[in-house]
């Protein structure tokens, strides 16, 4: 028998649209800082991008999951349990995929994209990348092939992952029940996640289960003493597509260029901020000096 | 593939429709900066570490200049309906008219602190 994979979000776009508009409503009344028209243009068009990127190699995807399969440990087939274990292992997969996204400077330059808007709202959920492929984030969920989830499975329970994430990108809601902030991502845990505030930087990579944060050490609780600031540590400062598509891929191209023989895939692996002469700051050492006191400022 | 392209073409629909209606109720504030210590608030928030000493604000309150204890210089400039911060390393793009200076793409109306802060430029 022949599956293919189904696409929910595809499906989902009209309840997005729908969901944009009634936050639009929201800010209008409550907070109308909280759009910007060319910053809502950049975000979606840049979903649009994604959608039709993910079109062109999504295929590919599914074909070396197809391939991968044929030496699987073991045959899980379709129960309810096996949907269920698949979205919790694939929640799991896409911690750690979106820990490497912000870890490590590959993976990061197709990431930055959705973290490159100033504005936290469900337009910077399609805020995607153009580049997923080319950075081979999807080899985080490939081992669950090789387990023995049929890709189809996979590839579903990734992108209703991919949807859960789409609401959590608002400032309208503050906080939920605590049970449900205790398990479950929330927009709370990733207003975190997208701040450029020291102590929020690189924390909260969860997908839909925050617990993979609070038993990885990642995870942070939002404060209401501080003011996030979102997007970048350094800020993007404009709303041109293709720069913000491309960016941080050019960076990595100019400084494996221009650095010495021995630290030029330093460029690459290493952290973002990563510097061979230390002339840059990576997170952790923004962290860092902020925790000692002595960046001079507060929140 | 019809079907495809038609799911691009209502995106595309969705997206102009969504962002011309955010512009249409004109969303995203004018921000100005309020005075010079917010200004320095988001430059230590623009480049961490970064405490300015001087600061000159641009009149229309859409940009600053600001300078720290090491003599670096930070271009505060309006994004948005937010402020970007970006340390400079030469004068190569700036020029000065009177009490306007500009550098790359922003003109700030320093007033008569425009010559000082032109002279700060030509030192990086």
């Amino acid at each position: 028998m022949t599956v293919h994979p189904y696409d929910p979000v595809s499906y989902a776009i009209p309840v997005f649209v729908a969901l944009i508009l009634l936050e639009i409503a929201w800010a209008r009344r409550t907070r109308p800082d909280s759009y910007e028209a060319r910053d809502t243009l950049t975000s979606l068009a840049l979903g649009l991008g994604s959608t039709v990127a993910g079109a062109l190699t999504g295929g590919l995807v599914f074909a070396a999951a197809l391939w991968l399969y044929q030496y699987r440990v073991m045959t899980i087939g379709w129960a309810w349990w096996a949907w269920a274990l698949c979205f919790v292992l694939d929640d799991l997969a896409y911690y750690w995929a979106h820990r490497s996204g912000h870890r490590v400077r590959w993976f990061w330059a197709s990431h930055v994209n959705h973290h490159s808007s100033q504005h936290y709202n469900l337009s910077t959920a399609l805020r995607q990348t153009w580049t997923g492929f080319i950075a081979l984030s999807f080899v985080f969920r490939l081992p669950l092939a090789l387990i023995g989830f049929h890709p189809a499975m996979i590839l579903t329970c990734a992108a209703i992952n991919l949807i859960y994430q789409f609401w959590i990108h608002t400032e309208a809601i503050r906080r939920l029940p605590r049970w449900f902030e205790a398990v479950m991502n929330t927009p709370s845990h990733h207003r975190v996640h997208h701040a450029t505030n020291a102590v929020y930087l690189d924390r909260n990579y969860a997908g839909t289960f925050i617990v993979w944060d609070k038993l990885f050490g990642t995870f942070e609780p939002e404060r209401d003493d501080i003011r996030i600031h979102y997007g970048v540590v350094k800020q993007l400062g404009t709303f041109g597509l293709l720069w913000s598509a491309f960016h941080e891929w050019i960076g990595i191209a100019r400084d494996v260029w221009s650095a010495p023989w021995w630290h030029k895939l330093s460029y690459v692996w290493r952290e973002p901020g990563w510097s061979h002469d230390g002339s840059r700051e990576t997170s952790g050492m923004i962290r860092e000096r902020v925790g000692q006191g002595l960046d001079g400022f507060s929140d | 593939m019809t079907l495809l392209l038609l799911r691009l073409g209502g995106s595309l629909a969705a997206i102009l429709l969504v962002a011309w209606l955010v512009a249409r109720l004109e969303l995203g504030a004018d921000v100005r900066l309020a005075d010079a210590d917010e200004a320095r608030a988001l430059a230590a928030q623009a480049v961490p570490g970064f405490v300015a000493q001087d600061v000159a604000l641009d009149r229309a309150k859409v940009a600053a200049l600001l300078r720290d204890a090491l003599g670096r210089v930070m271009l505060l400039r309006r994004h948005g309906a937010h402020f970007v911060g970006s340390l400079l390393d030469s004068h190569a793009d700036s020029t000065l008219d009177r009490q306007f200076l500009t550098i790359g793409a922003v003109t700030l109306d320093l007033g008569d602190q425009a010559p000082v802060w032109a002279g700060s430029l030509r030192r990086l």
